[in-house]
């Protein structure tokens, strides 16, 4: 019979034992049904039973587009069952984007005028659900005359959504749309206005405004085009469409207003609220009115600005917080007032009420929802009122210990928004708390709650964050400053990235009160170095150990003849000893980073002590590495180790400890001098000096070093944090510091085009099969170019590799910048280059372009 | 305001259950968050709030018993916390109709679930009635009306 069979059917597809026993039993059930609907003479009967089949087959995801015809036939029937059924099927299998729809068109029609309600009923929820531009047109009239004609809250509710859909498909439906038919027919009548007609009235009228927001839109789009005629056409009927229903606004307020303050019908009761559905879509209905009011500044909407402002605060205080659909309500009362931009007080109301979402609610389940909501909006809104979401702050800090891993991270996002000069201390003392939570609970595997991913990323997250502040608020009290660095470091070091690492140096570096930075780190490294504390040199805490080995690169000489430190435990062997330790621990580790940090301190710290056995060791060190396999280690591992047989006195000016790092324009100063010109030939030391400081093929142009030890000081240092960092902090820095550099016109360059604003001369430097070396040089004729570009391309046969902009990406006038390419591949060499640039700062862009040929070939 | 873009019944063990699709999407792209959401919502703890953001929208979802009810929404605009009550609204009425719903129930009579669906949410994905008594009385009608057609058949 017809329910047993699709029962049997359902019911084998659960008995399935196996995946491949289901997929067969459901292709073959498939192709049953393709045969079956392809039969005319199958009964309604069994047509309904397949296409039954084919619906359940929709739900498990299976192809069913060759039943979509057939769902449309059993429209076609006289029986209620078969069109129920039709019509849902085609509600589901097909969509509005097919052109099966137009079959659709003619039984629509009939059916919308069907005496049976439901069937009308059935087919309104159809054009809905599936209207084309052109069925909207068709079929606008006969929804129409249902609006006009019947009295059936029903039928008017569902052909009010209908309508809304349709106006929202086809605005120029807009312009017959009988509005007078809102506040006449339907409001007026209370048998007729029952809540599901309101909500269509909601839904046709935010339609209206949606359509009436788009053309507005538009408008300010094409402020200065020619075609705007018909824009403006239509503005004006905006307005006038909108003049003509502000009368409503009253109407719907007095609904609203005594929604929520009655409750009598136990049919809309929602946990002791009225209808929160009807409340919410009366709410954003009005803002729309008032969101499009204000914009276009009319007095009929405007007039009844201060009585939506007294409406949303008597919802703010008559609605019960303690329910989630009561806060439903309030997160829609503050979505208005912050869309709308209300007045100040308004907006602290709408803060107060989002702050009582954070509080814990007795209900639990619903309790993180609101919290969720809570947080997600005020981080919208900080911006706009501060002050009034600094109050919360407490709140706040309470979020980050939710179980929930979003809250978390919008509590994190929300407790940064709001950090300023004055709680800073306050905060990162509050945000230590939680790092220090969090990473525990990151070690005790049987209570973690989080996943370790979650964990690391927030702990990642507030590191950063907290690094950045640190940076803003540069003046804030430096001993609680480094204080608060250290504890991080130690806490949440394990989950950091090494590179962030630097930006720990950076911070430590930077420090201006030099007597309590060595009292911290002897502090440090004495409980470090102290023999009871055997553990600490195999905690895997890498970065911790990073910033140690820096600082003692650094520092040791301070803190040697610091006051607090204790000679026993802090001496010459013993730090060598550690460092000795850290170079066995990490030489077997895959990251090299550490080893060129370490080899650095060795260097370093070889001007800081004078114990011969030591000194002995720290070579040990240096030389441990001249075997790498890495070539960057062993290069530097021999280079240090030549340095490292220096006369002393020479050693020790090159190796003080670093100047201070600024961010923006890394070691300005030191390639500043680098610059000046000198004529002092240069000796073998130099030379070992400028490989140390160019790791990369490039040879220092001959016109630098006139100081040659001042300046190198400077630049190893610089080299040093750069190339102990990783590759890309190296070739950062070596931009950063070229923008003072001057580069001349060679001799022997070509010209090869001569543009209004930029002349491109070109050098060859080296060719050989298969490898090409050029070396654009590219002028600035008659203005100052900024921002240049240049894009260059080669044949398909080659390949090409352009370098940075030296020494930048901005010319003055009569000056050359250098570009360097390399091709690999073979063919003849040609080039089309193009450049795009600035002139005198002016933010327009041009840009000049050429090909140029060669008649070499690689 | 809620505007829902599709509405997912997922089972405990991942298994489609009920699908609506209230904004044209593509067959790939169902599939797609069909196949994206199902382990993503299957996998998060009871005490984790109900909302998570998927793609360019907002996902809300609850659990009830052994059926996950999942709805996308749109970002910014629409009310995540009456999207809760719109889904509760929904098992409530089924509840009533089917008397203590469960997950089979909604398995055998998928076409009486979307018949409830259709009158609660209408075609644009925002909620239609929101009486319960309404709803179900309309829905009971339209059976009427069917299981009268049969017995005029049988009788004939």
């Amino acid at each position: 019979m017809v329910a047993s069979s699709l029962r049997s059917f359902i019911k084998d597809v659960r008995g399935a034992k196996t995946l491949a026993d289901e997929r067969s039993i459901i292709t073959k059930q498939s192709a049953k049904i393709r045969t079956k609907l392809r039969d005319d003479h199958l009964s309604n009967e069994k047509k309904r039973v397949n296409i039954q089949k084919l619906l359940y087959l929709y739900i498990l995801g299976e192809k069913t587009h060759f039943g979509q015809v057939e769902s449309i036939n059993l429209i076609a029937s006289d029986n209620f069952v078969d069109k129920r059924l039709g019509y849902l099927a085609t509600i589901l299998l097909l969509d509005e984007s097919q052109d099966l729809l137009t079959l659709l068109t003619n039984m629509l029609n009939n059916d919308l005028q069907h005496p049976n309600k439901y069937i009308v009923a059935l087919a309104l929820n159809t054009l809905g659900c599936l209207s084309s531009t052109e069925l909207a047109r068709d079929l606008y009239p006969d929804v129409e005359n249902i609006l006009q004609t019947s009295n059936d809250p029903y039928l008017l509710r569902k052909a009010l959504q209908c309508n809304a859909k349709l106006i929202f498909k086809d605005r120029s439906l807009l312009e017959i749309f009988p509005l007078s038919i809102i506040s006449s027919k339907l409001l007026a009548n209370p048998i007729v206005c029952t809540h599901g007609v309101l909500l269509g009235v909601c839904k046709v009228l935010q339609a209206i405004f949606i359509s009436l927001d788009d053309t507005l839109q538009k408008g300010s789009d094409k402020n200065d085009n020619e075609e705007d005629d018909s824009i403006e056409e239509d503005i004006q009927e905006d307005i006038t469409i909108i003049k003509s229903i502000s009368d409503l606004i009253p109407q719907l307020s007095t609904r609203l207003s005594s929604l929520n303050s009655k409750n009598l019908e136990p049919a809309y009761d929602v946990q002791g609220i009225q209808d929160p559905f009807l409340q919410c879509e009366l709410i954003v209905t009005l803002k729309w009115f008032f969101k499009i009011g204000n914009h276009l500044n009319l007095d009929e909407i405007t007039q009844y600005n201060n009585n939506f402002n007294d409406l949303l605060t008597q919802l703010a205080t008559n609605t019960s917080s303690a329910k989630n659909p009561g806060n439903a309500i309030l997160y829609e009362v503050t979505k208005s007032i912050f869309e709308l931009k209300l007045t100040q007080p308004l907006r602290v109301l709408g803060i107060n009420i989002l702050a009582n979402f954070l509080t814990p609610s007795k209900n639990s389940n619903t309790g993180n929802n609101v919290k969720y909501v809570g947080l997600n909006t005020l981080i919208k809104v900080v911006p706009e009122e501060p002050a009034s979401v600094q109050r919360y702050r407490k709140f706040i800090s309470q979020c980050l210990y939710d179980y929930d891993i979003s809250i978390k991270f919008r509590a994190l996002g929300l407790t940064f928004a709001i950090m300023n000069e004055q709680n800073i201390t306050e905060l990162t003392t509050e945000l230590m708390k939680f790092l220090g939570q969090i990473s525990k609970s990151h070690y005790s595997y049987v209570t973690s709650y989080i996943d370790m991913d979650d964990s690391k990323d927030l702990i990642v997250y507030t590191v950063d964050n907290l690094l950045k502040k640190f940076e803003l608020y540069s003046n804030d009290d430096e001993k609680a400053k480094l204080d608060s660095l250290l504890t991080i470091l130690k806490m949440s070091g394990t989950f950091i990235d090494l590179e962030k690492a630097n930006d720990f140096l950076v911070a430590l570096n930077n420090m201006d009160d030099l007597n309590y930075k060595i009292n911290t780190f002897s502090k440090e490294l004495t409980e470090i170095l102290d023999p009871k504390n055997k553990a600490n040199t195999l905690c895997g805490n890498a970065c911790l150990d990073l910033v140690m080995i820096w600082c003692i690169g650094e520092y040791t000489d301070l803190i040697k003849l610091h006051s607090s430190t204790n000679k026993n435990i802090v001496n010459d062997n013993s730090i060598v000893k550690y460092l000795s330790d850290l170079n066995n621990k990490y030489r077997l580790s895959h990251d090299t980073r550490m080893i060129h940090y370490i080899l650095t301190a060795a260097l370093k710290l070889s001007s800081k002590i004078i114990d011969g056995q030591s000194m002995e060791k720290l070579r040990q060190i240096i030389v441990s590495h001249s075997k790498d396999s890495n070539l960057m280690l062993q290069t530097k591992s021999v280079q240090y180790e030549l340095f490292f047989n220096q006369p002393a006195a020479m050693k020790k000016i090159f190796l003080q400890a670093m100047p201070k790092f600024e961010r923006k324009n890394i070691n300005v100063s030191a390639a500043q001098s680098h610059n000046t010109t000198g004529s002092k030939p240069e000796n073998q030391n130099n030379d070992l000096l400028l490989d140390l400081l160019t790791d990369t093929v490039e040879k220092t142009s001959p016109n630098d070093t006139s100081k040659p030890f001042e300046n190198k000081q400077h630049d190893i240092i610089a080299d040093l944090l750069a190339s102990t960092g990783n590759k890309s902090q190296n070739s950062s820095s070596t931009i950063k510091s070229s923008p003072v550099e001057v580069v001349t016109l060679p001799s022997g360059a070509v010209s090869i085009h001569d543009g209004d604003e930029l002349q491109v001369y070109e050098k060859i430097i080296d060719i050989s099969p298969g490898l090409a070396h050029l070396e654009l040089y590219i002028k600035a004729k008659n203005n100052k170019i900024s921002n240049i570009q240049p894009l260059c391309a080669v044949p398909k046969t080659q390949k090409l590799t352009l370098s940075q902009l030296r020494p930048s990406n901005d010319i003055d006038v009569g000056k050359v910048v250098r570009q360097t390419l390399k091709i690999s591949g073979s063919g003849k060499l040609k080039l089309r280059i193009k450049l795009s640039f600035q002139k005198d700062d002016n933010q327009a862009s041009e840009s000049e372009q050429f090909d140029y040929k060669l008649d070499k070939t690689i | 305001m809620s505007h829902i873009k599709y509405l997912l019944l997922v089972s405990r063990q991942g298994k489609a259950r009920l699908m609506q699709w209230y904004t044209p999407f593509t067959p790939k792209q169902k599939t797609k968050i069909i196949n994206d959401l199902t382990p993503l919502i299957l996998a998060r703890k009871p005490k984790m709030c109900n909302i998570l953001e998927y793609s360019d929208h907002k996902v809300v979802y609850r659990r009830y018993a052994s059926l996950y009810f999942i709805c996308g929404i749109t970002n910014d605009q629409d009310n995540e916390l009456l999207t809760l009550e719109i889904i509760h609204r929904f098992v409530e009425t089924m509840d009533t109709y089917f008397g203590n719903v469960c997950e089979l129930d909604i398995i055998f009579h998928f076409d009486k679930a979307y018949d409830i669906l259709n009158e609660l949410i209408m075609c644009d994905g925002s909620m239609a009635e929101s009486s319960k008594k309404e709803i179900l009385n309309n829905v009971h009608a339209m059976d009427a009306i069917v299981s009268n057609d049969h017995l005029d058949r049988v009788l004939s």
